[in-house]
């Protein structure tokens, strides 16, 4: 029967996870004493009205749907890469050295080479985990995991060193004019990089779905051993998965430095890859989803900036619901209508 | 030579102690769950929630004892959250799990400044920390005084508890059955156990270590509760439940590495290392202890595997 087919789309379960988030959240507003309609009209307001908001909103949906991408490719080879926010800060100091080191370059080819370098960097780190997977089955999450803590502390190191602006604050020497990148929607900081990072979607989705290497990736990620059987290196394929993941995280923190601070901060983060990594996990690895999901989370982060501004509402709470909603939206079982409930009940 | 002694005497094993406690109480945490094939990386939140819960209840009745308990039971409710959410309404237990730190982090964030009025961080004021263990008769020998005194409650607790649960889950029927889900869900239920009762058991255990976890880090350890106070130790717990293959006694060998490295660290620091290079040494450490002892499992496979063909 149609009606049971839509009530069981994913679509319409993301929808009532949303439905019902907005009344709990509604609730616990009209609790804190505020009225829950201003506030949803407020938050709307400061995600998306005016060119500061929307610039805002922008400048945060840029990184996560590349660390979410980052994600996604490496999950494509079965790998999980929970390591992206590690790439994401090699890949951001690397493009600030080379931001600042090299003068006098016409701006395509130093933003060029900053890019290039940090993807660079963010491969070979991502290739350590990739290499001990593929060869030695060393559990990926747990390596990830740690390197993160390593990589922050070399950038943390590197910054208050060797690096170091020498300005009072752990940061860089600015990077030259060259290699900054464009800002659109001023006063906001949303610059150029929506596009790359676009852009990047989109070849990758067109690799996964259409070249050879894509298929190869994606055989991979369903049974390397089979894959191995047929013919396809699996194991190469796996660390060349891992790589481009490393790649695309690097990216993101290139985009970072060269497109909102000009310098690389210590410790600028605070978990940018992770709240990626749940975009892409909600979005079910697909990558035609990932974007409305980033985007949403992407508002709903900016809003609440806007709302700690413009109203008592402090953001803590926000980040509160935007946690509730994810979660909903995880139980893949929450609004199933059909008998298949039972069943599944029983396993 | 002096300058090295000073850093590795044995006031090091106290120090040690100290800081492998808190890894510890995590690591097991995600080990029971692990033993039923249940990734919980979780662990981070349900021991923040732990440490808020005890600094806020230990604010409002003076007293640590109702502090630890009512931390076991905020673990345990988050962790039936993680519970309902992952085996009613399948929800993909990382997800989960990373969702939940996420939750918790804001929420313990916001009730932080509604509760406590402050933001950052809130210290204890004295005598409603978990009291340290002292016995007057070690007091005269300096060397006897740095090994046996001055523990906290659960740092005595953490080495009969590493014995627990090693019988727990390797010796008894309960930890048996429990294991047979981790290695196959499908057999075990064929056997007979009710699989999705038993995973809810392990998780809910999980909370109350959790919840512990948080206690003494909050109570114990720091005497303050601060913003992402956990800060890392639930996921080097799972690392060192990674590194143990989810056996207690190997995993605590795991958390004792990151606890020796962190002591040393503290040390050399003074000694004009960067702090940096210093506190990423047991993240390094444990990376390779982790390979090398796949790489070496994954030879003597090879060879014997090569010696059946030949």
């Amino acid at each position: 029967m149609p009606y049971k087919k839509i009530l069981n789309s994913k679509y319409t379960s993301a929808f009532l996870s949303l439905l019902v988030c907005t009344v709990l959240s509604g609730i616990i507003i009209a609790l804190m004493g505020e009225n829950p309609f201003t506030v949803y009209a407020q938050l709307f307001k400061s995600a998306f009205i005016g060119n500061f908001n929307l610039g805002t909103t922008i400048e945060k949906f840029v990184p996560l749907l590349l660390t979410g991408l980052a994600f996604i490719v490496s999950s494509r080879v079965g790998v999980f890469n929970v390591g992206v926010e590690g790439e994401l800060y090699l890949g951001a100091i690397t493009a600030a050295y080379v931001g600042y080191t090299f003068k006098g370059l016409p701006s395509l080819v130093h933003i060029f080479l900053c890019i290039f370098f940090a993807m660079l960097v963010g491969s070979l780190w991502a290739f350590i985990p990739g290499f001990l997977k593929a060869y030695y089955k060393v559990n990926e999450v747990c390596v990830t995991i740690l390197m993160n803590y390593v990589a922050i502390h070399i950038t943390s190191y590197l910054v208050s060193g060797p690096l170091s602006g020498k300005t009072g604050i752990s940061q860089t020497k600015p990077i030259e004019k060259s290699a900054a990148l464009l800002k659109i929607l001023k006063p906001s900081r949303a610059n150029i990089g929506i596009f790359i990072a676009i852009a990047v979607c989109i070849l990758i989705y067109y690799l996964l779905k259409k070249t050879k290497l894509g298929f190869q990736i994606r055989s991979t990620g369903m049974n390397p051993f089979f894959s191995e059987y047929v013919g396809i290196q699996s194991k190469k394929i796996m660390i060349t998965g891992m790589m481009l993941s490393g790649a695309i995280g690097g990216l993101a923190g290139a985009i970072e430095v060269m497109g909102i601070y000009g310098v690389f901060l210590d410790n600028f983060s605070s978990n940018i890859a992770f709240d990626g990594m749940l975009a892409a996990l909600i979005a079910k690895g697909s990558i035609g989803a990932l974007p409305f999901l980033s985007l949403f989370i992407a508002a709903l982060k900016s809003g609440s900036l806007g709302l700690e501004r413009n109203t008592g509402i402090p953001k803590s709470l926000i980040d509160v619901i935007i946690a509730l909603f994810i979660l909903l939206v995880t139980m893949e079982k929450l609004f199933e209508f059909s008998k298949k409930r039972k069943k599944g009940k029983e396993v | 030579m002096g300058k090295f002694l000073s850093v590795i005497d044995y006031t090091i094993i106290h120090a040690t102690i100290r800081a492998t406690t808190p890894i510890l109480l995590a690591a097991f945490a995600a080990v029971i769950t692990q033993q039923a094939d249940i990734l919980n990386v979780g662990v981070e939140g349900i021991m923040l929630m732990g440490a808020f819960i005890a600094v806020y209840t230990s604010v409002l009745t003076g007293s640590w004892i109702i502090a630890v308990i009512a931390a076991v039971i905020s673990g345990v409710v988050i962790a039936a959250i993680m519970g309902v959410a992952h085996l009613k309404y399948k929800g993909d237990i990382f997800a989960v799990g990373t969702t939940v730190n996420l939750l918790v982090l804001a929420l313990t964030r916001f009730l932080l400044q509604k509760l406590l009025g402050v933001s950052g961080s809130y210290t204890l004021k004295e005598g409603t920390a978990i009291p340290q263990i002292h016995f007057k008769i070690f007091e005269s020998n300096k060397i006897l005084n740095s090994l046996f005194n001055d523990y906290s409650l659960f740092e005595i607790l953490s080495i009969p508890l590493i014995i627990f649960f090693w019988f727990l889950l390797y010796k008894t029927v309960w930890g048996l059955r429990t294991r047979s889900i981790g290695l196959n869900p499908e057999a075990a239920k064929t056997a007979g156990i009710n699989v999705y009762r038993r995973k809810f058991e392990v998780i809910l255990i999980s909370g109350i270590i959790g919840g512990l976890a948080g206690a003494h880090l909050s109570l114990g350890y720091s005497n303050l509760f601060t913003e992402n106070m956990t800060n890392g130790r639930g996921f080097m717990g799972v690392a060192a439940m990674f590194f143990g293959a989810a056996n207690p006694i190997f995993t605590a060998v795991g958390c004792m590495i990151f606890g020796f490295t962190d002591s040393v660290g503290a040390r050399l620091q003074a000694y004009g290392f960067p702090s940096q290079i210093i506190l990423m040494l047991p993240y390094i450490i444990t990376i390779l202890i982790l390979s090398i002892s796949m790489i070496k499992q994954y030879q003597k496979d090879k060879k014997r595997r090569s010696s059946i063909k030949a």
